[in-house]
């Protein structure tokens, strides 16, 4: 491989990364905190996924010359963060932790299943690894979605107000990067905008039986910047919360 | 507002005072008996319940609670009350006269013949 | 994780056996001493059902609140392996909590009335829980050497005789294990590692002492009422056997690695017997009855969280759901 496809590998597999890594750690601040005790263990389950599949993501990068997982992961400032903006915002109430869960693992779904074909071979095996989980997830979503939609007024109404906050900044997850033509090129991955409609694809039907409305698409405004490291003010304070021990002292072995 | 050690907790803005209504009945929903397989082949086995909503959710629920360190291939869920049960108190029911050797393996000896055949032979 | 089921000496409702027809209680006796278990619908005495709730309740409380303590460190555990770990076992903490809610129900308490009297701080749970986290190494202390006598409780009472406590127990004492493992990993990692690090776990322990020393309870009163708990197998070892059990297993581990206790008088003596300047019964109580420095804390986040998720739970009941005790 020759060094500007190295630099689009390394692109998509660190904003991958990065969305599974601060999703996951979003997700994981329910644990113990859930709306039912049998909902909390699942919940906490796919953020473990999530976050193991984070670090699967950044030992691919460590094979590409970048630093160690733990490292890169937790010794990172927020401006050199990939993430979509989608994923760091605050979890608020569980109707928007469900709805970006829903939003986001149909993405993540559908990005891997693209890429389990990808000519990178390391990132294929991956992505071929990871299914189960995805399809696990995707089911979780799915049935939650539907359900909380349709089950009485005031759920009808917050998990339609959650993807209404949702959506634009939902949308920015297909923020393209500098590399799509060659990643295309290359058959390491299809880009974003395919990648947008595959999932508009899979989550309109969902959201229809979950009787939600996807906003007017002339309101769609995705919120970008999240893939350039451009991010909120809550990135920060929470990059700073997962390396409080280490920065205690940087030279100990956790 | 509590400030914590915790940051989620700060961040929830709680406040220390905060009474609220008691749960109602079936806040918790009802329950469902889960039954999860090992491996293929085994049986199907009562593993515990989980409240839940609706089948499916039942579903994912038994499937994180009980098979979350890949302990499961199948799980079955069915509602606690549609669950026929006999009862402990009629426990008798499952005593039987011992001399029905007739459906038991060991009520049937033929090397005795065999061997009285042989001889006389 | 668990504490040992606090049963108020003070408690004088108990007339324990009186009323109790004697022929069953006697069919009930002969059942326990032949080593059966009791299933839920069997006849049990009411005191058997009382303290088997009481007994239960609490510790699925107690598990539900410790996630809390540990919970404190979640986003900040250091790196992908301690995260991944930590997590996972504060998960294991709910799903325990889960297992036994689910365990005393099948008594006939209804998950609501339990966590209702919780919220309300009707029903204790394990007093530990009441103390802060205040660093990373506080919740290693804890994943260690709580868990640690956790274990010690939860394999005697795995043998007690209610049948659906035990089948729960056992599971959770598989889970514990790892707990245990992961608890001592990063206590041992602290305490071999730099200086600060060494300082960080030094400082938890000593913190952690007096309530480890408080954790299986003052020493039992031999009363009528303990002896019958026994011999029902409700309660499966005293107080101090567990915590002599837990010295026995723990303090050489400790020493090990070089900490020291906050206790002169700690030492094993001649008979193999340890002993130990005797823990401060009084400020146990007042933590129990409230005055820790986490009682308030703990309560009312639980409180909000079941408050957040009730539209939640209301959204998906079904006019058509019924409730009925479950069945094992």
């Amino acid at each position: 491989m020759n060094e500007n496809t190295i630099a689009a590998i390394k692109e998509l597999l660190y904003k991958m990364a990065d969305d599974l890594l601060i999703i996951g750690h979003r997700n994981s601040e329910w644990t113990g905190l859930g709306p039912i005790l049998e909902e909390d263990i699942s919940f906490s389950s796919m953020a473990q996924d999530k976050i193991g599949q984070a670090q699967t993501l950044y030992n691919l990068l460590h094979e590409l010359g970048e630093q160690e997982p733990d490292t890169i992961a937790f010794m990172r400032n927020a401006n050199l963060f990939h993430n979509a903006q989608f994923v760091e915002l605050p979890n608020n109430d569980y109707d928007f932790s469900l709805m970006r869960h829903f939003l986001y693992d149909h993405a993540d779904q559908l990005r891997f299943e693209m890429l389990a074909h990808c000519r990178y071979e390391p990132l294929a095996k991956v992505a071929r690894k990871v299914k189960g989980e995805l399809k696990y997830h995707v089911f979780h979503g799915n049935i939650w979605v539907v359900k909380l939609g349709s089950a009485n007024e005031m759920s009808h109404n917050k998990m339609q107000a959650a993807l209404n906050l949702a959506w634009n900044y939902a949308l920015g997850m297909f923020e393209e990067g500098p590399f799509e033509e060659l990643l295309k090129s290359e058959a390491i991955f299809e880009g974003e905008k395919s990648l947008q409609e595959k999932w508009l694809a899979n989550i309109t039907p969902i959201l229809l039986k979950a009787g939600l409305s996807i906003p007017e698409p002339k309101t769609w405004k995705p919120v970008l910047g999240g893939r350039k490291c451009e991010h909120t003010a809550h990135l920060a304070p929470l990059v700073e919360e997962m390396s409080e021990v280490f920065r205690y002292d940087p030279t100990a072995n956790w | 507002m509590i400030k914590s050690l915790d940051p989620r907790i700060t961040r929830a803005e709680i406040e220390l005072e905060n009474p609220i209504d008691p749960l109602k009945d079936l806040d918790q929903w009802e329950t469902y008996e889960v039954f999860h397989q090992k491996k293929r082949g085994d049986q199907h086995m009562h593993v515990g319940i989980v409240h839940a909503p609706n089948a499916e959710m039942a579903f994912i629920f038994g499937k994180e609670q009980f098979g979350r360190r890949g302990m499961s291939v199948n799980i079955w869920v069915v509602k606690t009350r549609d669950v026929f049960t006999s009862d402990y108190d009629d426990s008798d029911i499952f005593d039987t006269v011992p001399e029905k050797q007739y459906r038991e393996a060991g009520g049937y000896k033929v090397m005795e013949k065999i061997n009285k055949y042989k001889k006389g032979n | 994780m668990y504490g040992n089921a606090y049963i108020d000496p003070n408690d004088k409702s108990h007339a324990i056996i009186a009323g109790e027809d004697p022929q069953k209680l006697a069919e009930f006796e002969d059942r326990i001493s032949r080593g059966e278990k009791v299933e839920p619908k069997d006849w049990m005495p009411a005191e058997y059902r009382k303290q088997l709730i009481r007994m239960i309740e609490q510790h699925a409380h107690s598990e539900i609140i410790g996630a809390l303590p540990e919970g404190t460190w979640i986003t900040r555990a250091p790196g992908f392996r301690r995260k991944l770990a930590l997590m996972a076992k504060v998960q294991d903490e709910v799903g325990h909590a889960q297992l036994l809610y689910s365990a005393a129900e099948t008594l006939g308490k209804s998950r609501e009335a339990m966590i209702n009297d919780l919220i309300t701080g009707k029903s204790k749970y394990s007093n530990v829980f009441n103390y802060p986290a205040y660093t990373w190494a506080d919740a290693c202390i804890i994943a260690w050497l709580i868990d640690a006598g956790a274990i010690i409780n939860q394999v005697a009472n795995a043998k007690g005789s209610y049948g659906p406590y035990g089948r729960a127990l056992d599971r959770i004492c598989t889970e514990e294990s790892f707990h245990l493992k992961y608890g001592h990993d990063n206590v041992v990692t602290l305490a071999t590692g730099t200086l600060k690090q060494r300082e960080m776990v030094q400082a938890a322990l000593t913190r952690w002492w007096p309530p480890i020393m408080h954790f299986f309870g003052p020493s039992d009163k031999i009363s009528n009422h303990t002896e019958i708990l026994m011999r029902w197998k409700v309660k499966m070892a005293t107080n101090d056997d567990m915590r002599q059990q837990f010295l026995n297993m723990y303090v050489p581990k400790i020493w090990d690695l070089g900490l020291t206790l906050p206790d002169k008088n700690l030492k094993k003596n001649a008979a193999g017997t340890w002993e130990y300047t005797e823990p401060d019964w009084e400020e146990f109580k007042r933590v129990i009855n409230g005055g820790g420095p986490c009682n308030a804390e703990r309560l009312a986040v639980r409180r909000m969280a079941e408050e957040r998720g009730r539209w939640v739970r209301e959204a998906l009941n079904t006019a058509e759901s019924k409730y009925i005790i479950p069945l094992a």
